[in-house]
């Protein structure tokens, strides 16, 4: 003879029930700790979701960069940048990258008839389009000829077409950059990215106010210097880039005798830091929600145990027709566990509308999963368990005869 | 007729802090099946710690008590709530009805401890909601009833799993004559179909329908312990 959980768990209901209003307010701390946990999981789930975006718009998890590291402050007299034959060396030891691009970078003005513009323009190899998984989209990119020839060409981005060309067709035109005559040969495919926050804009537009000419031409023709500040290489895959990173660093660190004055940096290696620092305001978002969620349990155990004693007389009744103690015990745990779950799931169903919301004014995609809808039901109905396990042992340790007496 | 309630030198004390009380002194009572028993006695002679010990609710501090020939200080706490269940029926001076269930729900209690299912616990409900003359009042709540409706649900409640033994406190000492009167005919209708009742009680005219009584005086057995 005993009372089935079924039995509990209606008779947990119907109590529910027959004390509406106080239920709702019961359970107010837990509905809006589980709403919490569900929009800052979905918050964090959006912004892993995007950094990975970003990575992947920027040349994927295969590529590695290489820039001066200007935080080294160094008394030594090792120089920040490559020449030629450094960086002919440098290509020869790493035969297993896919790709390999030095570039240099400067600040001009670029002008075509009476319009001007001032953009960074890149001395580059044809692999940048590889690496940076980005190519003209009208016309054409760099190729080894103009690189062989040091070519008079340049590749414009879509924004220093619009300065300069507005409607007109700027293939095969001439413009003036830093004083010199470039026959326009591609304009890149434009770049857009939503930035996130209120207000974004395009986070990829400085990429769409840059132009190209062939690295040979602007050291040739150009300053006639050969300080290569900077390179980018291409691993195999993803898999092989950190491998291909720690060999990279070994060789320049050989090169400047030690001194760490340039940066070595995988995207694959960068992705994973960033979702480790992610996973550290993650675990603190989840634990504040948590703890607003414990202190609704604390409510809730407050608010069992007073109605315990307001319940003794009826206690004393079950026990006089023939519950035992587990029966009580089982009844009040069994209620606060539904009076928390419950609120879970209303917490649950209005976190999930109001990701909509939140989407919308901080103009930034929120991702619900089955996963954080199930990580939100076991802590609701965790804290259920832990509120209601004392109140219970309090009912159930009562005297019947003295519950019997209770006025 | 074999002993049903064989009580010996029962005591019970309360420890109130600085000073104990004692409800029971040694009391010494038989009871047989089928008998239709009133105990009486001035209040606070100890009657009603009697009908909770025999009730197996509370227990004697000292003294043996046996139920069915079974030493109930032996016996573990959940099989004295199976006791409580299926062989004792309790009906209160106060009713102790459960205000926010209807007065089927409040007679299906037991039988829920007893893990009948929904169907055979409508169906045992509603006979003997029957009985007592309450079939059109199943849906009412305690509150839209009257005294001595209530106390016929209460005696619905109380004979529902069909124990052998009914024990009542001051039965009718919260209604008027004439309700009080219908409740003692169904506690006589309930003796003649072969209960076991004992009604603890001051009324001399409670006392009347049984057909033995029991005066307890200072947790003493005065006289009336004589089948």
């Amino acid at each position: 003879m005993a009372i089935s959980l079924k039995e509990s768990i209606i008779v947990g209901f119907s109590d529910f029930w027959s004390r509406k209003i106080r239920s709702i307010v019961t359970i107010i701390g837990i509905v809006l700790g589980t709403m919490s946990i569900i929009v800052v999981l979905a918050l964090m789930k959006g912004i892993n979701k995007k950094t990975l975006e970003w990575m992947m718009e920027r040349g994927g998890l295969s590529k590695i960069d290489i820039y001066p590291d200007w935080n080294y402050d160094n008394k030594t007299d090792a120089k920040k940048y490559f020449d030629l034959k450094e960086l002919k060396l440098i290509r020869s030891l790493i035969p297993e990258a896919k790709y390999f691009n030095p570039q240099i970078r400067h600040w001009v003005r670029h002008s075509y008839e009476d319009k001007e513009y001032r953009a960074s323009v890149f001395g580059v190899l044809p692999d940048f389009s590889k690496i940076e998984e980005w190519s003209a989209e009208s016309g054409r990119f760099i190729n080894e000829f103009d690189i062989n020839q040091s070519n008079d060409v340049i590749v414009i981005g879509t924004k220093i077409r619009e300065e300069l060309f507005g409607n007109k067709d700027p293939i095969g035109e001439f413009i003036t950059v830093h004083g010199r005559r470039l026959q326009v040969i591609g304009i890149m495919r434009h770049r857009f990215m939503k930035n996130s926050g209120i207000g974004g804009e395009n986070a990829l537009g400085y990429l769409n106010r840059r132009s190209f000419i062939p690295l040979s031409t602007m050291i040739h023709k150009g300053t006639g210097e050969d300080n290569i500040r900077s390179f980018s290489v291409k691993a195999q895959n993803a898999e092989s880039a950190p491998e291909l990173r720690e060999k990279l660093e070994s060789i320049i660190l050989n090169l400047r005798h030690g001194a760490p004055v340039f940066k070595v940096e995988s995207a694959q290696e960068r992705a994973g830091e960033m979702a480790e620092s992610q996973k550290t305001f993650q675990m603190i978002f989840f634990i504040i929600s948590t703890i607003s969620l414990l202190v609704g349990g604390i409510v809730i155990a407050n608010i069992m145990l007073a109605t315990i004693q307001e319940r003794t007389r009826e206690i004393g009744i079950r026990l006089a027709v023939g519950a035992r103690r587990r029966d009580i015990f089982l009844q009040f745990l069994v209620q606060t566990i539904l009076v928390t779950t419950i609120g879970g799931i209303f917490g649950i169903i209005l976190g999930l509308s109001l990701l909509d919301i939140v989407s919308k004014y901080l103009e930034f995609e929120l991702i619900a999963s089955i996963e954080m809808i199930l990580i939100a039901l076991t802590v609701s109905a965790g804290v259920g368990f832990l509120s209601g396990i004392i109140p219970a042992i309090v009912a159930s340790k009562l005297n019947p005869v003295e519950t019997l007496r209770y006025e | 007729m074999s002993e049903l309630i064989e009580v010996r030198e029962l005591t019970k004390e309360y420890d109130m802090g600085k000073i104990t009380v004692h409800a029971l002194n040694g009391i010494n009572i038989e009871i047989k099946e089928g008998e239709f028993v009133a105990i009486m006695g001035p209040s606070g002679s100890g009657k009603s710690t009697l009908m909770h010990i025999i009730g197996c609710l509370d227990a004697a501090t000292n003294g043996d008590y046996s139920l069915n020939n079974e030493e109930v200080s032996a016996i573990k706490k959940s099989k004295l709530a199976a006791i409580r269940n299926k062989q004792i029926g309790f009906v209160f001076q106060t009713f102790n009805l459960l205000p926010h269930l209807n007065v089927q729900k409040n007679v299906e209690l037991p039988l829920m401890y007893s893990g009948y299912n929904k169907r055979k616990r409508t169906k045992m409900a509603k006979k003997v909601l029957a009985e007592v003359g309450l079939s059109d009042r199943l849906k009412h709540k305690p509150s839209e009833l009257s005294g001595g409706q209530r106390q016929r649900v209460a005696i619905a409640r109380a004979i529902v799993n069909n124990p052998s033994i009914i024990l009542a406190d001051e039965p009718t000492g919260n209604l008027d004559t004439s309700s009080g009167k219908d409740i003692l005919s169904i506690f006589s209708e309930l003796h003649e179909k072969g209960h076991t009742i004992i009604i603890v009680t001051h009324d001399q005219a409670v006392a009347k329908r049984a057909n033995r009584i029991i005066n307890i005086v200072d947790g003493l057995i005065k006289d009336g312990n004589i089948s």
